[in-house]
């Protein structure tokens, strides 16, 4: 039997690491093997164990025994997405380069550097870190820059290939499923590119002619050991196999905590050890990058992307991995074709809302992003359809919200998130995002004024034409979209003092409906703050924990 | 100065760490000392990223997921109930020094929301997901 | 201008680049940017983070411009001239942008532009000022500061009832500064006659004022240093107002006041005494009129046998002096001027002298200090008692009680049903307010008060070329600063409309200042020092006569005082671009009221005063610091909304260079002279 075993974080986390010891340990003296592989996108279902391509899902310890008798009924899971960057996750295993060369992985390129950007061009590859800026672009500029720099204190004609995976969206994890479950695909997509920007013209243009010294740096979030350790393992095997370390080496930066980071100014301060402080554009990377020297910057998705390019040539490069979360019944990773609709994602592939409940609005992009309501779930996935809404394709956070999540609220959390990511360098967003934190936090604990939603639009105006980066640029967004779709929400908050989500605390009152309650006793034994006395709950006490209301079995403790 | 040593304080300030669980003010001199860095730039770095802390951590370091998916489905809940239990505030050490509760930005385990980290040397580093008002005191018992 | 082809390649083959500013068209090298080719065109665009030494930064954004055919903003410091570019530095969209920053700067920028003293003075006294001079043993120096906005420090330091002192934030410490002993200190210490105000020549025009008192006299002053001809009418025998006739001997020498207005007739001025001109002698005869008539009518108590003849007004009775030896008399009223004419009555060898007030002590607005020494003097207070009638040897008194507060925020003094009480007195003096006497001011429109209408900031009244201040005008009687204020304000005023410049610019208290409140919390490690004790004459001493019963403090004594003093106002006040900035693009920064960021202490930087509250995060210091000095003792410390400005390190390696301080945009880097 070829046993699998899920075993990104997410899947550890769910306790896979404890099933593939007990199935290790079961399989030693038979002939099975069991294998880790990465997250192959069905969160929902983990832990996740594949024996000979069928399914077992939700796996506890003591099923063991039946997986491996083939006695637990195997889950179907619909596969019906259209793969790319998520090609090899969930299937190979991503310690062993084998199977990565097996699937295709790291076959020769016998191509020129500028037939190299010709097929990234032709594919439409676009930056899958939000921006969405065509990858060509930033590959050729950066071929085309010359290593003449004199601001830096290395010498030498060096450029550098650097891989974003400061994956910052608080609700996205697409970059650490694919580098826990396929770092090759991004080790090929960087070997590739620093091939097309550094490999010398066989003719033509002078200053290219002689080619330049390229190296690799990974930028990878501290938050993710996992992935650090399986990019070690795999750069190590790369190097064994002769595809990295002579010509073309990379090393793993870990980053140290900070959003911001993902700004590639910002990374690039960071690599250079100082304070991740965004620095002014122009001049760009390609042209003054890492130490001075051009530079091409790339999100993992995007170098993923870049091998099966390669190896399809003429297809193009058309999906977008997304980590759907939030209020959805089947939350994880989906990789879905660029104009499929909000909807078909939502239901088709997400199975709906969890509970029943109805679909409210998906969140797109994080902090950067901006929200999406139903009433526009027929909207297509691509980067203009959605940047019409008010909303950006972003990294791929999909967040789905339910008529139980407040709007204002979730303006008032991302904000809250960008604050304390702000670098603090320039004043719009240093001060200025802080303001419309103020003025959020307000309007949730019902001290909302008149003038308020006016104050906010035009603060958001000018925030995001006076912010230095794009951090701060974007951080009005979610404020700006809620705005445009719930207005009648921030209404609610400001002149009724209502949240009709019942998710702003301090707007809540609860009480409890003495013709349903049995006297049981429970809430008033359990608050914490001692406010139901006689089962009569005292407002003034009452934190608006919601504890009581969780634990009434006989629904008495109402909340208005 | 090379630029080797200066792109290197980051590590080194992350390997130093490592090894006594917080950087204090003197630690941060030495590492100017050391390296030949201005102590303004160390300070600076060291005070910039969330991940290096300015004071002793707990036996236990409690990393409460904030990302969105958390906050959707109730990751203020989890935490009102670590204050309550543990008599802690975010970022400080609980008496006795067993725990240190931190938030953190994202934990990237989204579909496990509400979801925490805990990391400790004798346990392990664990990641626990799901979490309810009642699971949340069950868990950090066990420790 | 245009360019033909051969300019064109003369301009490519030197790097030259044509660009539009404004509508402008320069012609520049390549490799500059925005910024530097506005700059050295005369065009101003604004920056509060920017330095040639120094790499571009980019923090402030304040210098944003639009480019024509992008919809973006931005930065001039750091876009670089493109040939072609139109550039707009001064649109209303670039306009609201740069408003919008300094308004979020400010909404985090605490501190105090004016120290609370300053902005309390009616007269705008550089308290703060000349405190730190007398502190420092300038005193020369204090009073020719004092003396920028007061021809009369001698007399005022005396009189003056002090609203800076009520300002002081000493008292969140301890008690406020004695600032107006400190003024009269200066003024009596100085080493050197009061320097004659230089005079500016081109006086052709002429002023005519009515009225010598403070206001009048001030006004004068200021205009006369301007190089006008003014002529001032008093109706009184001598020139000095209700600081002569309504103040008693022992309380301002007239000797005095009179070398104070000796110095304003020195300067050429024409004082013309008892001369009772209306306001038709004057109008049209001059460029220009000024009414400075006062108030000396005393209000009615509006009780029976007021009109009695042993009934006197207050100033009437302070003025005239009247023979009251042995007699008994009752002063009704609690404020300065009802203390002064119990003293003097006591002076004037009064056998027994009772103060009618229908409220409490703690609600008499006379000067805590006089009350007491009217007290020491032997007067006797009869608190909540109001006078119901006045016969030829008794006055009949109603029994009060204090009520709820009005709308003064005073408890208000309500009857005791039935309740009286009579006593025996022979004389009456009615000090409870004046009024003025608009007889021969029938041209001018007056309040509903009875006061003459003059616009709060600039003095003019309904008639072209006439403005009216100090007690005859809007609130009535005041104190004597406030007339100086006014006068001085005034005299700005119709300086301009003589310069034919139509009205000034508003005076620095209608523009926006930084302002923060504090709590006794925020001072909580400050030693205690108790306020310095103005010596003065013993009661049983001074009661007998009229000399002055304050000795004046001494050197000793006020430069202790003066020592105590939280120097609250900015340093940097006239330096500060932030607020040069402010007040250009007419900021509004409480819309932003919100979180302030938190600042912890930081450790000195020789020879540098440092207010981290002031910090607006530029960051030029720092990069200053570590680029052109190569020091690097300053740095960033934390991140986001509490980023501060640190020094770290040994400070051994500090150059001592003070260029930090130097190219601080705000006052949260200053020299530190001491």
């Amino acid at each position: 039997m070829n046993i699998k075993v899920g075993m990104g974080s997410c899947g550890i986390a769910a306790g896979a690491g404890e099933i593939f010891d007990l199935l290790v340990k079961r399989a030693k003296n038979t002939d099975s093997g069991v294998t880790p592989v990465g997250c192959n996108g069905m969160c929902y279902l983990e832990p996740i164990v594949e024996v000979d391509g069928k399914m077992y899902t939700q796996v506890s310890e003591a099923d063991v025994d039946d997986i491996l008798s083939g006695i637990k009924p195997l889950h179907e899971a619909e596969q019906n997405q259209n793969r790319i960057a998520l090609r090899n996750c969930g299937i190979i295993n991503p310690e062993n380069i084998d199977e990565y060369i097996e699937k295709g992985g790291y076959q020769p390129l016998n191509l020129t550097p500028e037939e190299v950007i010709e097929k990234v061009k032709a594919s439409g590859l676009a930056g899958r870190g939000g921006a969405g800026f065509p990858t060509w672009f930033k590959w050729d500029a950066c071929r085309k820059a010359t290593c003449s720099s004199t601001a830096s204190p290395c010498s030498d004609n060096k450029k550098y290939v650097i891989c974003n995976a400061d994956e910052g969206d608080p609700g996205a994890f697409m970059d650490r499923a694919i580098l826990e479950g396929d770092p090759h695909s991004v080790l090929e997509g960087m070997l590739i590119c620093a091939h097309a920007i550094g490999r010398g013209a066989p003719s033509g243009n002078s200053s290219l002619r002689d080619g330049a010294l390229v190296e690799g740096i990974i930028y990878v979030r501290a938050e993710y050991p996992l992935v650090i350790k399986r990019l070690e393992i795999a750069i190590i095997q790369a190097r064994e196999r002769g595809f990295l370390g002579n010509q073309f080496d990379i090393k793993i930066k870990a980053g140290a905590g900070a959003f911001v980071c993902g700004e590639e100014t910002a990374l690039i301060a960071s690599l250079e050890g100082e304070r991740g402080m965004p620095r002014l554009k122009p001049p760009f990377p390609a042209e003054k990058g890492f130490w001075g020297k051009p530079s091409n910057i790339n999100n993992v998705e995007t170098f993923a992307n870049v091998p099966w390019i390669m190896q399809n040539s003429g297809k193009a490069a058309n999906t977008k991995v997304f980590a759907l979360t939030g209020k959805i019944a089947k939350g994880g990773l989906v990789e879905v074709p660029m104009g499929c609709t909000i909807k078909d994602v939502v239901f088709n592939i997400g199975g709906g809302i969890q509970g029943g409940k109805n679909f409210k609005a998906v969140q797109l992009g994080g902090p950067s992003g901006g929200c999406i309501p139903a009433s526009l779930q027929d909207t297509k996935i691509d980067y203009k359809s959605l940047a019409e809404t008010g909303a950006i394709m972003g990294s791929g956070g999909m967040v789905v919200m339910d008529e139980s999540s407040c709007m204002v609220d979730m303006a008032r959390y991302f904000l809250d998130f960008t604050c304390k990511e702000s670098c603090g360098k320039c004043a719009h967003c240093r001060v200025g995002n802080r303001r419309l934190l103020d003025i959020l936090e307000r309007i949730c604990n019902g001290s909302g004024k008149d003038g308020d939603i006016e104050l906010l639009e035009e603060l958001s105006e000018e925030i995001k034409a006076g912010s230095l980066c794009a951090l701060g640029q974007t951080a009005p967004n979610p404020v700006l979209t809620t705005l445009r779709y719930f207005k009648n929400e921030y209404e609610d908050h400001i002149k009724n003092k209502k949240c009709t989500a019942k998710s702003c605390k301090k707007l809540l009152t609860y009480s409890i409906d003495l013709n349903k309650c049995k006297k049981c006793n429970l809430c008033v034994k359990k608050c914490a703050a001692n406010a139901i006395t006689d089962f009569v709950i005292n407002d003034e006490k009452c934190t608006k924990c919601g504890f009581c209301e969780s634990l009434c079995k006989f629904e008495a403790v109402t909340v208005n | 100065m090379s630029c080797e040593c200066r792109e290197n304080l980051i590590e080194i300030l992350q390997k130093t760490q490592e090894e006594s669980g917080w950087l204090s003010r003197e630690t941060l001199e030495k590492i100017a000392g050391e390296t030949g860095i201005k102590p303004a730039k160390v300070i600076g770095v060291a005070t910039f990223y969330a991940q290096f802390r300015d004071k002793p951590v707990g036996k236990n370091l409690i990393l409460l997921c904030q990302g969105t998916a958390c906050h959707v489905n109730g990751s203020a809940e989890i935490e009102a109930a670590i204050r309550e239990h543990l008599k802690v505030e975010e970022g400080e050490i609980t008496e006795g020094g067993k725990f240190t509760y931190s938030n953190v930005a994202c934990l990237g385990c989204c579909s496990l929301a509400p979801a925490m980290m805990i990391i400790s040397k004798e346990k392990g580093d664990k990641t626990y997901g799901k979490l309810t008002r009642e699971s949340v005191v069950k868990i950090l018992d066990e420790y | 201008m245009t360019i033909d082809n051969v300019q064109l390649t003369i301009m490519k083959a030197r790097k030259q680049v044509k660009i539009n500013i404004n509508n402008q068209e320069i012609l520049t090298e390549q490799g500059k940017t925005i910024l530097q080719i506005a700059q050295e065109a005369g065009i101003e665009i604004p920056t509060l983070c920017h330095d040639e030494r120094v790499e571009i930064f980019g923090s402030c954004g304040i210098c944003t411009v639009e480019i024509a055919g992008s919809p973006r903003l931005f930065r001039a410091c750091s876009t670089f001239a493109a040939d072609g570019m139109v550039i707009n530095t001064d649109s209303e969209r670039v306009h609201r942008n740069r408003k919008s920053v300094l308004e979020l700067l400010l909404s985090d920028h605490t501190g105090d532009c004016k120290a609370p003293c300053v902005l309390a003075c009616p007269a705008e006294t550089d308290c703060q000022g000349y405190v730190k001079l007398i502190a420092d043993g300038d005193f020369d120096g204090a009073r020719e500061l004092i003396m920028q906005t007061n021809p009369f420090p001698a007399s005022i330091g005396r009189v003056c009832p002090h609203p800076c002192e009520e300002a002081c934030r000493r008292e969140l410490v301890e008690e406020s500064i004695a600032i107006a002993s400190l003024k009269y200190f200066a003024v009596e210490n100085s080493t050197t006659p009061p320097p004659m105000a230089a005079l500016l020549q081109g006086g052709e025009l002429r002023v005519g004022i009515i009225g010598g008192g403070p206001g009048g006299l001030t006004a004068a002053y200021f205009l006369r240093r301007k190089g006008h001809d003014v002529t001032v009418y008093d109706a009184m025998p001598e020139p000095g107002g209700m600081l002569r006739y309504g103040i008693p001997e022992y309380r301002l020498p007239k000797a005095v006041l009179q070398k104070e207005i000796d110095m304003i007739k020195n300067m050429g001025v024409e004082i013309k005494s008892n001369a009772n001109v209306i306001l038709s002698d004057v109008h049209g005869k001059y460029d220009a009129v000024i009414i400075a008539v006062g108030a000396w009518v005393s209000a009615s108590m509006r009780c029976k046998g007021e009109e009695l003849p042993h009934v006197f007004g207050g100033i009437d009775f302070l003025r005239e002096q009247p023979e009251i030896r042995g007699k008994t008399v009752a002063v009704v009223g609690g404020g300065n001027t009802a203390m002064d004419a119990c003293r003097t009555a006591v002076r004037l060898g009064a056998e027994r002298v009772y103060n009618i007030y229908r409220r409490t002590r703690a609600e008499m607005p006379a000067e805590k200090q006089e009350i007491a020494e009217a007290e020491e003097e032997g007067v006797i207070f009869k608190f909540l008692t109001n006078p119901l009638e006045i016969s030829e040897k008794s006055i009949k008194l109603q029994i009060m009680q204090l009520g709820e507060p009005d709308a003064s925020g005073r408890r208000a003094p309500v009857a005791v049903g039935g309740a009286e009480e009579i006593l025996d007195v022979d004389i009456v003096i009615s000090a409870i307010g004046q009024k003025l006497n608009p007889s021969g001011l029938e041209a001018l429109e007056l309040t509903k008060w009875g006061t003459i209408k003059a616009d709060p900031d600039t003095f003019c009244t309904n008639l072209q070329g006439v403005y009216a201040i100090g007690d005859a005008v809007n609130d009535g009687a005041g104190i004597a600063i406030t007339a100086i204020g006014q006068a001085r304000k005034a005299a700005e005023t119709v300086h301009a409309f003589l310069a034919g410049r139509g009205v000034p610019d508003a005076p620095f208290n209608s523009r926006y200042l930084a302002k923060t409140e504090k709590t006794s919390e925020d001072f909580a490690d400050r030693e205690k020092q108790l306020r310095a004790k103005m010596p003065h004459r013993c009661a049983n001493e001074r009661r007998g006569d009229f000399k002055e019963v304050n000795l004046g403090l001494t050197r000793e004594q006020a430069q202790k005082e003066a020592a105590r003093c939280l120097d609250c106002g900015c340093a940097d006040f006239h330096e500060c671009k932030l607020i040069r900035y402010a007040n250009q693009y007419d900021v509004r920064p409480e819309k932003y009221e919100g979180l302030i960021s938190k600042k912890t202490k930081n450790s000195p930087i020789p020879n540098v005063a440092q207010s981290p509250d002031k910090c607006i995060l530029c960051g030029l210091c720092v990069r200053l610091c570590e680029e052109e000095i190569k020091a690097g003792v300053l740095g960033f410390v934390g991140r986001g909304f509490d980023t501060q400005v640190k020094p770290a390190g040994d400070l051994n390696v500090c150059e001592n260079c003070g260029k930090c301080a130097e190219v601080c945009p705000t006052g949260a880097l200053i020299i530190n002279n001491e």
